[in-house]
Protein backbone atom coordinates (compact mmCIF):
# COMPACT_ATOMS: atom_id res chain seq x y z
CA UNK A 1 0.00 0.00 0.00
CA UNK A 2 2.93 2.39 0.68
CA UNK A 3 4.65 1.98 -2.49
CA UNK A 4 1.33 2.34 -4.32
CA UNK A 5 0.52 5.89 -1.98
CA UNK A 6 4.27 6.67 -3.25
CA UNK A 7 3.85 5.71 -6.42
CA UNK A 8 1.09 8.19 -7.15
CA UNK A 9 2.45 10.81 -5.28
CA UNK A 10 5.99 10.95 -7.49
CA UNK A 11 3.55 10.78 -10.63
CA UNK A 12 0.66 13.46 -9.38
CA UNK A 13 4.24 15.67 -9.31
CA UNK A 14 5.53 14.44 -12.38
CA UNK A 15 2.59 15.36 -13.59
CA UNK A 16 1.95 19.02 -12.26
CA UNK A 17 5.07 20.19 -13.25
CA UNK A 18 4.44 18.30 -16.89
CA UNK A 19 1.39 20.61 -16.91
CA UNK A 20 3.23 23.65 -15.65
CA UNK A 21 5.48 23.38 -18.02
CA UNK A 22 3.16 23.53 -20.83
CA UNK A 23 3.95 20.16 -22.22
CA UNK A 24 0.10 19.02 -22.21
CA UNK A 25 -0.72 22.23 -24.97
CA UNK A 26 -0.14 20.37 -28.43
CA UNK A 27 1.06 24.01 -29.62
CA UNK A 28 4.08 24.32 -26.99
CA UNK A 29 5.11 20.51 -28.63
CA UNK A 30 4.64 21.66 -32.04
CA UNK A 31 6.37 24.91 -31.39
CA UNK A 32 9.30 23.22 -30.06
CA UNK A 33 9.32 20.85 -33.08
CA UNK A 34 9.32 23.07 -35.20
CA UNK A 35 12.13 25.08 -33.38
CA UNK A 36 10.36 27.71 -32.67
CA UNK A 37 10.89 27.86 -29.55
CA UNK A 38 13.95 26.54 -26.92
CA UNK A 39 11.89 25.68 -24.24
CA UNK A 40 11.46 21.84 -24.36
CA UNK A 41 15.36 21.49 -25.18
CA UNK A 42 16.23 23.28 -21.85
CA UNK A 43 13.87 21.91 -19.60
CA UNK A 44 14.69 18.58 -21.16
CA UNK A 45 18.23 18.69 -20.64
CA UNK A 46 18.11 20.12 -17.50
CA UNK A 47 15.94 17.34 -16.34
CA UNK A 48 18.09 14.83 -17.84
CA UNK A 49 21.32 16.43 -16.27
CA UNK A 50 19.79 16.85 -12.82
CA UNK A 51 18.54 12.89 -12.70
CA UNK A 52 22.15 11.87 -13.78
CA UNK A 53 23.56 13.60 -11.25
CA UNK A 54 21.16 12.60 -8.08
CA UNK A 55 21.66 9.11 -9.87
CA UNK A 56 25.39 9.11 -9.40
CA UNK A 57 25.57 10.68 -6.03
CA UNK A 58 22.94 7.49 -5.16
CA UNK A 59 25.77 5.42 -6.78
CA UNK A 60 28.06 6.90 -4.57
CA UNK A 61 26.72 6.37 -1.38
CA UNK A 62 25.90 2.82 -2.05
CA UNK A 63 22.17 3.29 -1.54
CA UNK A 64 19.60 0.27 -1.00
CA UNK A 65 16.34 0.89 -1.96
CA UNK A 66 13.39 2.27 0.09
CA UNK A 67 11.08 -0.46 -0.65
CA UNK A 68 12.71 -3.51 -1.68
CA UNK A 69 15.71 -3.09 0.12
CA UNK A 70 18.42 -4.24 -2.22
CA UNK A 71 21.44 -2.21 -3.40
CA UNK A 72 20.47 0.33 -6.32
CA UNK A 73 21.23 -1.05 -9.82
CA UNK A 74 22.18 1.27 -12.72
CA UNK A 75 21.53 -0.90 -15.73
CA UNK A 76 22.40 0.30 -19.22
CA UNK A 77 21.39 -1.93 -22.51
CA UNK A 78 22.97 -2.21 -25.91
CA UNK A 79 21.15 -0.77 -28.72
CA UNK A 80 19.23 -3.19 -30.57
CA UNK A 81 17.73 -3.01 -33.65
CA UNK A 82 14.00 -2.39 -31.66
CA UNK A 83 15.20 0.88 -30.05
CA UNK A 84 15.66 2.44 -33.64
CA UNK A 85 12.49 1.08 -34.79
CA UNK A 86 10.06 1.65 -32.17
CA UNK A 87 11.50 5.03 -31.68
CA UNK A 88 10.78 5.75 -35.26
CA UNK A 89 7.10 4.89 -34.99
CA UNK A 90 7.22 6.38 -31.62
CA UNK A 91 8.13 9.59 -33.22
CA UNK A 92 5.96 9.68 -35.96
CA UNK A 93 2.86 8.96 -33.50
CA UNK A 94 4.12 12.34 -31.52
CA UNK A 95 5.11 14.54 -34.31
CA UNK A 96 1.17 13.95 -35.75
CA UNK A 97 -0.37 14.20 -31.95
CA UNK A 98 1.84 16.50 -30.50
CA UNK A 99 1.81 14.64 -27.19
CA UNK A 100 3.82 11.51 -25.70
CA UNK A 101 2.50 9.30 -23.01
CA UNK A 102 2.79 11.59 -20.18
CA UNK A 103 0.79 14.66 -21.57
CA UNK A 104 -1.37 12.16 -22.66
CA UNK A 105 -1.88 11.57 -19.10
CA UNK A 106 -1.83 14.90 -18.09
CA UNK A 107 -4.50 16.12 -20.87
CA UNK A 108 -6.87 13.43 -19.53
CA UNK A 109 -6.95 14.80 -16.50
CA UNK A 110 -7.22 18.02 -17.15
CA UNK A 111 -10.44 17.21 -19.35
CA UNK A 112 -9.15 17.57 -22.83
CA UNK A 113 -11.24 15.04 -24.41
CA UNK A 114 -9.65 14.99 -27.53
CA UNK A 115 -6.94 12.86 -25.67
CA UNK A 116 -9.35 10.00 -25.28
CA UNK A 117 -8.89 8.92 -28.67
CA UNK A 118 -5.14 9.77 -28.36
CA UNK A 119 -5.15 7.38 -25.28
CA UNK A 120 -7.19 5.04 -26.73
CA UNK A 121 -5.03 4.58 -28.95
CA UNK A 122 -2.22 4.46 -27.12
CA UNK A 123 -3.80 1.67 -24.98
CA UNK A 124 -4.28 -0.49 -28.00
CA UNK A 125 -1.05 -0.56 -29.41
CA UNK A 126 0.60 -1.36 -25.92
CA UNK A 127 -1.96 -4.59 -25.76
CA UNK A 128 -0.94 -4.82 -29.45
CA UNK A 129 2.78 -5.40 -28.43
CA UNK A 130 1.68 -7.27 -25.30
CA UNK A 131 -0.08 -9.65 -26.65
CA UNK A 132 2.66 -10.06 -30.04
CA UNK A 133 4.75 -10.78 -27.10
CA UNK A 134 2.86 -13.35 -25.17
CA UNK A 135 2.18 -15.40 -28.32
CA UNK A 136 5.87 -15.30 -29.38
CA UNK A 137 6.93 -16.38 -25.94
CA UNK A 138 3.98 -19.00 -24.82
CA UNK A 139 3.11 -20.49 -27.77
CA UNK A 140 0.89 -22.98 -26.06
CA UNK A 141 -1.32 -19.55 -24.99
CA UNK A 142 -4.76 -19.06 -25.70
CA UNK A 143 -4.32 -16.10 -28.22
CA UNK A 144 -7.52 -14.90 -28.69
CA UNK A 145 -7.46 -11.73 -26.04
CA UNK A 146 -11.03 -10.31 -26.93
CA UNK A 147 -10.43 -6.61 -25.04
CA UNK A 148 -10.24 -4.50 -27.66
CA UNK A 149 -9.20 -0.45 -26.94
CA UNK A 150 -8.60 -0.64 -23.30
CA UNK A 151 -9.68 3.26 -22.30
CA UNK A 152 -7.95 5.15 -19.71
CA UNK A 153 -7.09 3.98 -16.73
CA UNK A 154 -10.16 3.95 -14.38
CA UNK A 155 -8.90 6.68 -11.09
CA UNK A 156 -11.94 4.36 -9.25
CA UNK A 157 -9.52 1.17 -8.30
CA UNK A 158 -9.14 0.83 -4.56
CA UNK A 159 -5.71 -0.40 -4.89
CA UNK A 160 -4.41 -2.61 -2.08
CA UNK B 1 -2.25 30.18 -21.62
CA UNK B 2 -4.21 30.82 -18.23
CA UNK B 3 -1.35 30.06 -15.95
CA UNK B 4 2.35 31.28 -16.35
CA UNK B 5 4.83 28.68 -17.90
CA UNK B 6 6.83 27.41 -15.07
CA UNK B 7 10.61 28.52 -15.82
CA UNK B 8 12.77 25.88 -17.95
CA UNK B 9 15.58 25.88 -14.88
CA UNK B 10 12.91 24.86 -12.36
CA UNK B 11 10.49 22.36 -14.09
CA UNK B 12 13.65 20.04 -15.71
CA UNK B 13 14.98 20.05 -12.23
CA UNK B 14 11.95 18.59 -10.85
CA UNK B 15 11.11 16.19 -13.36
CA UNK B 16 14.87 15.04 -12.82
CA UNK B 17 14.63 14.60 -9.18
CA UNK B 18 11.51 12.43 -10.34
CA UNK B 19 13.82 10.52 -11.69
CA UNK B 20 16.39 9.92 -8.99
CA UNK B 21 13.13 9.24 -6.88
CA UNK B 22 11.64 6.54 -8.33
CA UNK B 23 15.44 4.85 -8.52
CA UNK B 24 15.36 5.84 -4.71
CA UNK B 25 11.97 4.59 -3.91
CA UNK B 26 11.49 1.26 -5.87
CA UNK B 27 15.06 0.85 -7.67
CA UNK B 28 13.20 1.05 -10.99
CA UNK B 29 13.22 3.56 -14.27
CA UNK B 30 10.78 6.30 -14.28
CA UNK B 31 8.25 5.62 -16.94
CA UNK B 32 5.03 6.56 -17.92
CA UNK B 33 4.68 3.81 -20.48
CA UNK B 34 5.83 1.70 -18.59
CA UNK B 35 2.64 2.40 -15.71
CA UNK B 36 0.17 2.46 -18.69
CA UNK B 37 1.82 -1.19 -20.03
CA UNK B 38 0.84 -2.07 -16.39
CA UNK B 39 -3.20 -0.91 -16.07
CA UNK B 40 -3.73 -2.08 -19.74
CA UNK B 41 -2.42 -5.45 -19.26
CA UNK B 42 -4.02 -5.76 -15.73
CA UNK B 43 -6.88 -4.73 -17.23
CA UNK B 44 -6.70 -7.09 -20.51
CA UNK B 45 -6.56 -10.27 -17.67
CA UNK B 46 -9.74 -8.52 -15.94
CA UNK B 47 -7.59 -7.32 -12.88
CA UNK B 48 -7.73 -3.72 -11.36
CA UNK B 49 -4.90 -4.34 -9.04
CA UNK B 50 -1.89 -1.97 -10.37
CA UNK B 51 1.68 -2.04 -9.11
CA UNK B 52 3.08 0.93 -8.04
CA UNK B 53 3.80 1.74 -12.00
CA UNK B 54 0.19 1.69 -12.68
CA UNK B 55 -0.35 4.03 -9.71
CA UNK B 56 2.38 6.01 -10.93
CA UNK B 57 0.89 6.61 -14.29
CA UNK B 58 -2.66 7.35 -12.63
CA UNK B 59 -0.74 9.85 -10.76
CA UNK B 60 0.28 11.79 -13.56
CA UNK B 61 -3.51 11.97 -14.70
CA UNK B 62 -4.21 13.42 -11.35
CA UNK B 63 -1.38 15.73 -11.53
CA UNK B 64 -3.19 16.73 -14.61
CA UNK B 65 -6.49 17.55 -12.64
CA UNK B 66 -4.49 19.20 -9.59
CA UNK B 67 -2.98 21.92 -12.07
CA UNK B 68 -6.30 22.70 -14.00
CA UNK B 69 -8.38 22.97 -10.92
CA UNK B 70 -7.43 26.15 -9.95
CA UNK B 71 -8.20 27.27 -13.37
CA UNK B 72 -11.13 25.83 -14.10
CA UNK B 73 -9.61 23.32 -16.84
CA UNK B 74 -7.34 22.72 -19.54
CA UNK B 75 -4.50 25.63 -20.37
CA UNK B 76 -5.08 25.67 -23.84
CA UNK B 77 -8.58 25.07 -26.42
CA UNK B 78 -8.83 23.31 -29.82
CA UNK B 79 -5.99 20.55 -30.09
CA UNK B 80 -3.43 22.14 -32.09
CA UNK B 81 -2.45 21.82 -35.83
CA UNK B 82 -5.68 19.32 -36.16
CA UNK B 83 -8.09 20.93 -34.67
CA UNK B 84 -6.79 24.84 -36.69
CA UNK B 85 -6.88 22.22 -40.04
CA UNK B 86 -9.57 19.98 -40.37
CA UNK B 87 -12.13 22.93 -39.09
CA UNK B 88 -16.52 22.43 -39.63
CA UNK B 89 -17.50 18.99 -41.40
CA UNK B 90 -13.60 17.63 -41.62
CA UNK B 91 -13.59 16.89 -37.86
CA UNK B 92 -14.65 13.66 -38.01
CA UNK B 93 -10.73 12.78 -39.13
CA UNK B 94 -9.43 14.38 -35.96
CA UNK B 95 -10.54 11.33 -33.53
CA UNK B 96 -8.84 8.79 -36.06
CA UNK B 97 -5.45 10.62 -36.49
CA UNK B 98 -5.53 11.36 -32.93
CA UNK B 99 -6.10 7.45 -32.51
CA UNK B 100 -3.41 6.43 -34.55
CA UNK B 101 -0.95 8.18 -34.19
CA UNK B 102 -2.00 7.23 -30.47
CA UNK B 103 -0.90 3.68 -31.55
CA UNK B 104 1.80 4.44 -32.66
CA UNK B 105 3.05 5.77 -29.54
CA UNK B 106 1.96 3.14 -27.78
CA UNK B 107 3.27 0.39 -29.62
CA UNK B 108 6.54 2.51 -30.57
CA UNK B 109 7.77 3.34 -26.72
CA UNK B 110 6.91 -0.38 -25.91
CA UNK B 111 9.20 -1.81 -28.68
CA UNK B 112 11.75 0.76 -28.17
CA UNK B 113 11.85 0.38 -24.57
CA UNK B 114 10.27 3.80 -23.63
CA UNK B 115 8.76 6.95 -24.38
CA UNK B 116 9.98 10.68 -23.78
CA UNK B 117 10.45 9.56 -19.84
CA UNK B 118 11.43 5.97 -19.50
CA UNK B 119 14.02 6.72 -22.37
CA UNK B 120 14.52 10.46 -22.77
CA UNK B 121 14.69 11.11 -19.16
CA UNK B 122 15.44 7.73 -16.90
CA UNK B 123 17.56 6.18 -19.50
CA UNK B 124 19.62 9.53 -20.75
CA UNK B 125 20.70 9.66 -16.93
CA UNK B 126 21.79 6.42 -17.14
CA UNK B 127 24.28 6.93 -20.07
CA UNK B 128 22.12 3.84 -21.46
CA UNK B 129 23.52 3.36 -25.21
CA UNK B 130 19.87 2.09 -26.08
CA UNK B 131 18.25 5.32 -24.94
CA UNK B 132 20.67 7.70 -26.51
CA UNK B 133 19.80 5.79 -29.74
CA UNK B 134 15.90 6.19 -29.27
CA UNK B 135 16.10 9.33 -27.94
CA UNK B 136 17.83 10.51 -30.93
CA UNK B 137 15.43 8.71 -33.02
CA UNK B 138 12.21 9.32 -31.96
CA UNK B 139 13.15 13.24 -31.09
CA UNK B 140 14.60 13.55 -35.17
CA UNK B 141 12.04 11.56 -36.37
CA UNK B 142 9.02 13.59 -34.71
CA UNK B 143 10.77 16.60 -36.13
CA UNK B 144 10.86 15.96 -39.95
CA UNK B 145 7.26 15.03 -39.39
CA UNK B 146 6.06 18.32 -38.03
CA UNK B 147 7.61 19.86 -40.81
CA UNK B 148 6.73 17.32 -43.04
CA UNK B 149 2.82 18.93 -41.70
CA UNK B 150 4.01 22.50 -41.71
CA UNK B 151 5.06 22.09 -45.61
CA UNK B 152 1.49 20.32 -46.19
CA UNK B 153 -0.77 22.56 -44.36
Amino acid sequence: MRRLVAGTAVGALFGVVISWSGMSSPEVIRHALLFEQSYLYLMFASAVATAWAGLALLRRRERRSVFGGETLTYGRDPVERRHITGALLFGIGWGVADACPAPIATQLGQGVGWAVFTATGAAAGIWLFLRRRAIETEPASEGHGTVTAVGPAPVTATGR
Amino acid sequence: MEHHQLAWYVAGPVLGLCVVAVRLLFNARLGVTGGFSEIVGRLSRGSLRFDWRGWFAIGVLLGGTLFALPAGGPDFHGYGWLTETFTGGGRWVIPFILAGAGALIGYGAKASGGCTSGNGLSGNALVSPASLAATATFFSTAIVVSFLIEAVI
